[in-house]
């Protein structure tokens, strides 16, 4: 057992550190399972169903799902810690050096191009979001979701509701939208 | 001893309603944060959002370190990834066990489809905020076009999304402050 948890936790640092995190991980996530005989490959195409499913962000998810999978409660603890190594030693060190230089000329230059990109990357995040949540796999477009986006939008940029009302709402909509009435 | 209680709640709240991937938490930190608190600027933000995103690891750990670090020292960053952790992986080592039952629910599905749409909304919400601040000066959007076309449609690295930003952001900062210099005195 405390080899598996050793094996658990390196597969998981491996990981942590040779990826950057949420769908990017799925591959070596099943390189790794498979390889150590954790998981079998229908397993691991479930992980990204059930960590899309329950709140969190993917890649915390898919460590938590895998550990579980592979080894119970013990196995999760150690490939959540195991992914998260990068944040807690890497990113700490960073952190230090950049909260240092952050307002040195060629830093602060630096920033003004870096900040603009982000922006860039999180539109293109949208865009991808939207594909996978307004086009159902045959090609069809969820109206009735687009409209619900567009209340999303007029509850949060215009009556600044919070987020976690407007997920409650969602929930509650889904089921009489999507569920009762059957909508598409 | 208050600050660190407080960050873990904070994070641990983050986590619970955190749908559809780490910007979804970046979203509800911009709201908390930076509209409520005003604890950070919205530059702010983004910088600890591109460094958390350049360097290996989730995304949003990183994110959550650097806040954390930035706030309360180290224990600060750990006391976020550990509050940001415990509701996701309480909940889905619930679900596990009623896995089967849950996947081909009909409820389920209905409720999923419905947080699902409340995604995109939720990182629109907190663009506009960040896009107020992000313009050192207007030509940067520039940089957003150029990041964007490559991520949405050559699915470009973000790390070469981030050097490219890096050295634009050199050079266009350098030009605006000659062209400063030279139009001003």
């Amino acid at each position: 057992m405390a080899g598996k948890l050793l094996q658990l936790f390196l597969s998981f640092l491996k990981i942590g550190f040779t990826s950057f995190g949420g769908l990017s991980m799925v591959p070596l996530v099943n390189s790794e399972m498979i390889s150590h005989g954790f998981m079998t490959q229908s397993e691991v195409m479930d992980i990204v169903a059930i960590a899309e499913m329950t709140p969190g962000p993917l890649g915390l998810n898919c460590a938590t799902f895998a550990g579980l999978r592979a080894a119970g409660i013990l196995g999760a603890v150690v490939s959540v810690i195991g992914v998260l190594t990068p944040s807690f030693t890497l990113a700490y060190v960073v952190g230090v050096f950049f909260e240092k230089f952050r307002k040195s000329r060629t830093v602060s230059s630096m920033m003004n191009g870096v900040r603009p990109s982000a922006i860039g990357m999180i539109l293109g995040v949208m865009v991808s979001l939207s594909l996978s949540n307004y086009v159902g796999e045959t090609g069809d477009i969820s109206y009735v979701s687009i409209l619900l986006s567009l209340l999303d939008v007029f509850l949060l940029v215009k009556l600044k509701m919070s987020i976690p009302k407007v997920i409650g709402i969602n929930a509650v909509l889904g089921i009489i939208l999507f569920g009762f009435l059957g909508l598409n | 001893m208050k600050m660190l209680s407080s960050l873990f709640f904070q994070f641990l709240k983050f986590g619970a309603f955190t749908f559809g991937g780490g910007w979804s938490l970046i979203a509800q930190m911009q709201k908390e944060f930076v509209e409520k608190r005003k604890l950070i600027t919205n530059e702010e933000l983004l910088d600890l959002t591109s460094v958390g995103r350049s360097i290996p690891g989730t995304m949003i750990g990183n994110t959550a370190m650097l806040f954390g670090y930035r706030e309360a020292g180290f224990l600060g960053g750990l006391v976020c990834l550990v509050g940001m952790t415990l509701a996701p992986f309480l909940i889905l080592t619930a679900v596990t066990f009623f896995y089967n039952a849950l996947l081909g629910s009909f409820i389920m599905d209905a409720v999923m489809k419905g947080i699902r749409a409340a995604v995109v909304p939720i990182i629109l919400s907190a663009v506009l905020g960040l896009m107020k601040s992000g313009y050192r000066y207007p030509v940067f959007i520039v940089c957003t076009v150029i990041s964007f076309v490559l991520y949405a449609f050559f699915n470009v690295n973000c790390i070469y999304l981030v050097v490219i930003g890096m050295i634009l952001g050199v050079l266009i900062t350098e030009i605006c402050e000659r062209k400063e210099k030279a139009n001003g005195r």
